[in-house]
């Protein structure tokens, strides 16, 4: 017989993991707090036992041994043998995350990283420290406390954590199994809000709720499939209406027949044989046409009856559908207190995280996508919105920092506001960025106004901070966040920032991601649907209304200048051309960019059911995928942010990105000063791999001489300290030099104080990167950023 | 949890067999080969030539369809189906590997083999559907050396089918997802 395959549990175990350690994890930050609250004591406890026992069930002993040490130390807090610390929280938090790591390896073939042993050791170190090093910890931590860390979560947070699982509780109760990704692993599978230690009700009432956790999958079957109904409802709403035409048309012939049979009637000369024949034949098609009448006409009744039955149940079943899919925000929410907590610790500033309407309900696609985009949004806030302490004291704030983030559904969409109480962003440094980085010109900044300039943190590559600091500068701009919204999820991101005061981002997304409000339009033979998220107005313009400047095609709405562009060439298929001398033209606001796309009509705008292009098509060039209209016609839908860089494309790239990267043909040339043999070799395989051309300098005066004599490169790598001349010293000799200031200069040190970093920002360096964190894959993403 | 018990059953009795079969034939090597190894192909015809897909891979075959066409895909995707409401992309086999066929590339009435793996689904426009035969197993040759470098790619092999030598398509290059990402 088939042998009992532990493997083939682990899924499982992982599913139920994730709810454990999503839990624990709330628990230590609320324990950070309330370290003598007895009732979340006991809850963590339980869970770290269940962790325990099915780890060690599936065969996962590292996990349970470490879930085991955590056991320990929770029932000698409990049973006050040892007092719970703050600096308990960081051992904690290092326990859980390496169970996360190990229950995301399991099973699979990846080499174990972690120093297991040691974080065992440091677990066993903390519970055996227990009675007679307690005192001196409670000492130490309180001084801890105060000088070393500060603490996302305090006293008023942990308030609010609770108040959040209580408010949280109606929408939890209708979703207890509700599945998102967490934050913790990148399986589906999480915590339900009664799970929260704090509210021991909740946990045996979703015990009692009468819930079935489903495949996300087979809830998308059935949604499609629900469409279908859709689709077909309309279909039949269409039979219906061609079955009235019918009767009306039976309606005519029966008037035209009552004619004819009068008309008969009234001929006297004939032969009498015939006239009873014709009498027969006229009586019968009498009846049989006015029986045939009848029948139509009760029938086509009986279908609108039944059809506006259905009516009624297929939309019913439309909206239930749809309302499968739908969870409270919380389910992403919960995460971020933790996440917050993290992200303050790493850029040593205190900060308050505040959430609001966690039981707006969102589409559970639109909730997996925005996880991301928040998270850095949130980081981007905590990195440069938030200042130091100290400054912060001197412009008279207080010292601790506010997040917010709020959601609320405005009609059919969601809007969720994440706004701090930071320095906000200053145009003047936008603007002088952005001129340094050849977005726009002196001219073009001086007519710029200051919201203009605020947007521009959303173009291509560019970066609101002076320099790129690892944490907020490895993974995304704030322009792959907006593109993602608005071509993912067909939503809109905005900011509003006052000097001094904060700034806000604005996310607005659709209810669901499953239908848009779309503009129907056509090229050539063919309809498109254009998102109407993204158009600011359609127009059909007098051709003298459309002006050539510098040999492109322009319209002028409300004193600004738009770009027009034919939508035919882009998607290179064939126009007809307008008819009837005026222009049809959809203008298109994206990323700070205005367009306007000539078509050839425009049909009307309707709501659209999205559907991919399928699995073969993975991509497509400017196009986000399909609908298919009520007679079961499929139109393409546009994917706007493609359609804006390839008309940028077209147009020569003018006014996005950097200019000089587009007249470039060849291998992007980069200079390494370094004086260590090694670091230079390795940076310069590095480089030289991913197809650049190296030049490479011992110290700081030989690149600088390089660069004096001629030598032109894309971007300047250097060390910090190096005789002769040091990087810092370089870096300032090139930001000074008119001919190379525009070159960016990345700093890969080992210096990692914040003070070194401070020297590295005022010498004018683009990026730093500490040789701890140094890897390939950083060092290119940053090089390609700055040259891109 | 019967059922479950039933299939592991069958299958490892059907295991037992095929190895039982393995050994039998490892023993001697000369044995006749056995008239179960042997998989069905569905013949098309594409120009004058005819090739072959493994039945295996088809999903289903269609005479009539409408096809939309969709911007910015490579030559050879002439648009896509709505079938039930799966969107389905269309190939035009002949275009991605140069062969000759029907020409009319427009004509609707040419029919279409849907072929499937675990990562993409799509319709291949053929001139003509044929028959569904039986080949040895060990029968599908390597393609032949004179091929075009163009078909080389998705061809898998060749095949004697009535003394006729027969081009056998290969699905997993043909289904390749198609990444376009933008210029």
């Amino acid at each position: 017989m088939v042998e009992f395959d532990r493997s083939a549990f682990i899924g499982k175990f992982q599913e139920e993991a994730q709810d454990l350690l999503q839990r624990l994890n709330e628990g230590v930050i609320t324990l950070e707090a309330e370290p003598a609250n007895r009732e979340l004591i006991d809850h963590m406890l339980r869970d770290a036992h269940t962790l325990k026992g099915s780890s060690r069930m599936v065969g996962l002993l590292e996990i349970s041994d470490v879930a085991h040490r955590l056991e320990d130390i929770m029932v000698k807090v409990r049973d006050g043998e040892m007092a719970y610390t703050p600096e308990m929280s960081d051992s904690f938090f290092e326990a859980l995350d390496a169970i996360v790591y190990l229950a995301e390896v399991a099973g699979t073939d990846v080499e174990i990283t972690l120093d297991v042993e040691g974080l065992q050791a440091r677990l066993t170190a903390i519970a055996e420290g227990g009675e007679m090093a307690a005192a001196e910890d409670v000492a130490s931590a309180e001084g801890a406390e105060e000088a070393a860390t500060p603490e996302v979560t305090d006293e008023d947070h942990s308030e609010e954590l609770r108040e959040d699982a209580e408010t949280g509780g109606p929408g939890a109760e209708e979703e207890p199994g509700a599945v998102r990704p967490a934050m913790v692993g990148g399986r589906e599978a999480r915590a339900d809000e009664q799970g929260r230690p704090t509210s021991a009700d909740g946990v045996m009432k979703a015990k009692a709720q009468p819930t079935i956790r489903i495949k996300t999958g087979q809830v998308d079957e059935l949604l499609n499939l629900i469409s279908e109904v859709v689709i077909a409802q309309i279909k039949s709403e269409q039979q219906a209406v061609d079955l009235r035409q019918a009767v009306t048309d039976q309606a005519d012939i029966w008037q035209a027949w009552l004619r004819v049979k009068s008309a008969v009637v009234s001929i006297t000369n004939i032969d009498d044989a015939i006239a009873t024949h014709l009498a027969d034949e006229m009586a019968h098609l009498d009846s049989a046409l006015s029986d045939a009448r009848r029948d139509l006409s009760a029938l086509s009744k009986g279908f609108a009856d039944d059809m506006s039955r259905t009516s009624v149940v297929v939309n019913d079943l439309q909206e239930q559908g749809m309302r499968l899919r739908m969870l409270p925000v919380s389910t992403v929410f919960n995460t971020f207190p933790r996440a917050m907590r993290d992200l303050a610790r790493s850029f040593k500033k205190d900060v308050e995280l505040i959430l609001e309407g966690g039981d707006t309900e969102l589409d559970k696609k639109v909730l997996e996508e925005i996880n991301d985009p928040l998270v850095h949004i949130m980081r981007n806030a905590v990195d440069h919105g938030i200042e130091p302490a100290d400054v912060r004291r001197e412009s008279g704030k207080p010292e601790k920092g506010t997040i917010r983030m709020v959601a609320r559904q405005e009609g059919d969409h969601i809007v969720i506001e994440i706004s701090d109480d930071g320095g906000g962003i200053d145009p003047e440094q936008v603007k002088a960025s952005a001129i340094r980085k050849g977005y726009i010109s002196q001219s073009e900044a001086d007519s710029m106004s200051d919201r203009e300039a605020t947007y521009l943190i959303f173009e291509k590559g560019f970066s609101t901070a002076a320099i790129i600091t690892e944490i907020s500068g490895r993974g995304v701009g704030m322009d792959v966040v907006r593109e993602f919204i608005v071509e993912k999820l067909k939503g809109s991101l905005d900011v509003d920032s006052r000097l001094g005061q904060g700034t806000t981002f604005r996310l607005t997304i659709p209810l669901t991601l499953a239908i848009i409000r779309a503009l129907m339009l056509r090229v050539g033979d063919q309809l498109y649907a254009l998102p109407t998220a993204s158009i600011d107005e359609t127009l059909r313009a007098e051709p003298s209304d459309v002006i050539k400047v510098e040999g492109r095609e322009v319209i002028r709405r409300q004193r600004r200048t738009i770009p027009l562009v034919r939508l035919a060439g882009i998607l290179g298929v064939s126009s007809e051309g307008s008819h009837g001398g005026k222009i049809p033209i959809a203008n298109v606001g994206f990323s700070g960019h205005r367009m306007g796309f000539i078509v050839d009509a425009l049909v009307g705008e309707q709501q659209i059911v999205i559907k991919t292009l399928g699995t073969h098509l993975r991509k497509v060039d400017n196009v986000a995928g399909v609908t298919i209209l009520g007679a079961g016609e499929v139109v393409p839908i546009l994917n706007i942010p493609d359609l804006m860089a390839n008309a940028r494309n077209r147009a020569g790239r003018k006014g996005s990105g950097p200019k000089k990267s587009a007249e470039r043909t060849g291998p992007m040339k980069i200079l390494i000063c370094e004086d260590s043999f090694t670091t230079r070799e390795l940076e310069r395989s590095i480089f030289e791999a991913a197809g650049y051309d190296v030049e490479v300098a011992m110290d700081g005066a030989q690149g600088f001489a390089k660069l004096k004599e001629g030598l032109v490169v894309d971007a300047v790598v250097t060390d910090v300290q190096m005789p002769n001349m040091t990087g810092f010293e370089l870096t300032k000799a090139i930001k000074t030099d008119a001919s190379l200031k525009n070159t960016p200069v990345i700093i890969v040190t080992s210096l990692e104080r914040d003070e070194e970093k401070a020297e590295g920002i005022q010498a004018g360096a683009d990026a730093y990167i500490t040789k701890s964190v140094f890897n390939q894959d950083t060092l290119l993403d940053t090089v390609e950023r700055l040259i891109g | 949890m019967s059922d479950e018990r039933h299939e592991t059953v069958d299958l490892s009795s059907v295991a037992e067999e095929i190895l039982r079969r393995r050994a039998e034939s490892l023993a001697a090597e000369t044995v006749e080969e056995s008239a179960d190894d042997r998989m069905p192909l569905l013949l098309f015809r594409l120009g004058e030539e005819w090739y072959a897909v493994k039945v295996a891979d088809v999903r289903e075959i269609y005479q009539e369809y409408a096809v939309t066409s969709i911007p910015c895909v490579p030559p050879y995707i002439r648009g896509v189906v709505n079938i039930r409401g799966e969107i389905i992309s269309v190939t035009e086999v002949a275009t991605l590997m140069g062969l000759d066929s029907d020409g009319d590339s427009d004509a609707e009435e040419a029919p279409a083999i849907v072929i499937q793996n675990e990562e993409a689904t799509t319709a291949m426009v053929v001139d003509e559907i044929g028959d569904i035969v039986e080949v040895p197993t060990d029968g599908v040759e390597p393609p032949l050396s004179i091929i075009d470098k163009a078909q080389a790619d998705y061809i898998a092999g060749s095949v004697y089918v009535d003394g006729r030598l027969i081009g056998l398509f290969n699905t997993t290059t043909i289904l390749k997802p198609i990444d376009a990402t933008s210029a």
